[in-house]
């Protein structure tokens, strides 16, 4: 049975009076891969943020439609975000650990939520690292430096801090576009591998990416200059890729665009 | 704006190139058909020697084609358009290998007597599987599903004369026994010919539908 983890209905999202999307409605099916693509400035990250309020932070933001999480809407003013971004957690397009030990990076959600004991916290770090297929990579040297990893492993540091604090939902923006074609792959493996147990978005510049990794891809457009974002197709990622049912997203996805 | 320009300039080359075998196949079978109402050995030769130009062209196209593929990524309408060509230069390669299965037939009933009616039922046929032929590239060249369809009904009247070889023809000496079995197997091999033309038309309908012919 294909549950719904989010749905997304009528949404339109302003910055001010520029309207960046409008109009999206889309399913966000449990355990699967959903990937957003299409040109820059097509509103992809935009979408991607509005699923835990990241745009929540920017000044003159107003959501209208709805986003329901489980069945709840997460734009309700009584939904507490703090609570929103733990169920869906995010992963950037560069890799950010905290200036701290590998082991504090991922032991920090967890202390915020009221972890304290030690055998505990162990326990978490060490899962989320595997998880995060890092844990042999880091496992003799977790009082260094985050930092100091390279930019692949920094990248699956990010992951494991948002895996150890248990998440429904993983968001990722553009979360290879830093990184080296091997570490690429490694990160895409991973995915496959989350997906068993989270329900991941991504957004995606490399459309092959999308074409490898994702169950199921959007496709985003700003048709003419000025006007907002829209959701152009919506749909099963091999026949995206293979017979896409929109000439538009033809079109993009074979490169004649515009 | 296309960003793909060279890629898509590739593809248009490996389109080209197909369609130049296509022209090379067709009259391939036409040349056949002459040397068959002729009984012409040395045409039929002729026909068997040109065979290596199209294997060059399959040859050719197959290795383009999965440059292409391995390298580009292609997808959507690119992606079936590869995958098409690559399947249509294999059919027109096979209509090739017909054309020569023939001219050796030909060139071992060479100076016999073929009966007019008989003659003229395969000249028919002939000129049936070449008029298929064109069409199925046509419909190629204008991606035209309707066209590509009427390719099945077309077979069914080669098919139809076809069948008439396995029956209706008279064996009286050994000799014509002989000469009787080197015409059905020509009827055989004309009928498969228009074969080709009829799953090359299912190659259009993929081509332009994504969906997998029946």
């Amino acid at each position: 049975m294909m549950e719904k983890k989010i749905a997304i209905d009528s949404l339109n999202m302003n910055y001010g009076s520029f309207r960046a999307i409008e109009d999206v409605t889309l399913d966000i099916l449990s355990r699967h891969i959903t990937a957003l693509i299409g040109p820059s400035g097509c509103g992809k990250s935009t979408l991607i943020r509005c699923l835990n309020r990241m745009n929540d932070l920017i000044d003159g933001v107003r959501v209208e439609g709805r986003v329901l999480l489980d069945g709840d809407n997460i734009y309700e003013p009584t939904y507490d975000a703090i609570t929103l971004r733990r169920r869906v957690g995010m992963v950037f397009q560069r890799p950010n650990p905290f200036p701290k030990s590998i082991y504090e990076n991922v032991a920090y959600g967890p202390k915020l939520t009221g972890m304290r004991g030690k055998d505990e916290l162990d326990y978490i770090v060490e899962e989320s690292l595997k998880k995060a297929a890092l844990w042999d990579e880091v496992k003799t040297n977790l009082r260094e430096s985050g930092l100091n990893l390279s930019g692949g492993q920094q990248q699956r540091l990010c992951i494991a801090r948002v895996i150890a604090v248990q998440p429904e939902v993983i968001l990722f923006d553009e979360p290879c576009s830093a990184i080296d074609p091997v570490a690429t792959q490694l990160i895409e493996d991973l995915m496959a591998e989350l997906k068993k147990n989270y329900t991941i978005v991504i957004v995606t510049h490399n459309m092959q990416q999308a074409a490898r990794i994702s169950d199921y891809t959007a496709f985003m457009l700003v048709e003419r200059q000025g006007e907002p974002g829209r959701m152009i197709e919506y749909g099963d990622t091999n026949a995206m890729f293979t017979n896409p049912k929109d000439e538009r997203t033809e079109r993009y996805i074979t490169g004649r665009f515009g | 704006m296309n960003v793909r320009k060279t890629f898509h300039q590739n593809l248009e080359d490996l389109y080209l190139e197909l369609l130049k075998m296509a022209g090379a196949t067709v009259e391939d079978v036409e040349k056949t058909r002459k040397a068959f109402d002729e009984l012409d050995a040395e045409t039929a030769q002729e026909i068997i020697e040109f065979d290596d130009v199209l294997d060059d062209f399959t040859i050719r196209i197959e290795e383009n084609g999965i440059e292409l593929l391995a390298t580009q990524a292609p997808v959507a309408i690119d992606l079936r358009n590869i995958i098409v060509i690559m399947r249509i230069t294999q059919h027109l390669e096979r209509v090739g290998d017909l054309c020569v299965n023939i001219s050796k037939a030909i060139k071992s009933i060479s100076g016999k007597r073929i009966l007019p009616y008989v003659k003229e039922d395969l000249s028919e046929m002939f000129s049936r599987s070449e008029r298929m032929l064109l069409r199925a590239i046509e419909a190629f060249k204008k991606r035209d599903i309707s066209m590509a369809e009427g390719l099945t009904t077309m077979d069914d009247a080669v098919d139809r004369i076809n069948r008439k070889f396995l029956t209706g023809y008279d064996r009286e000496s050994e000799e014509e026994i002989e000469l009787a079995i080197r015409v059905v197997m020509i009827s055989r091999f004309i009928e498969r010919i228009a074969d080709h033309a009829v799953d090359i038309g299912e190659q259009v309908q993929y081509l332009v539908t994504g969906k997998f012919a029946d």
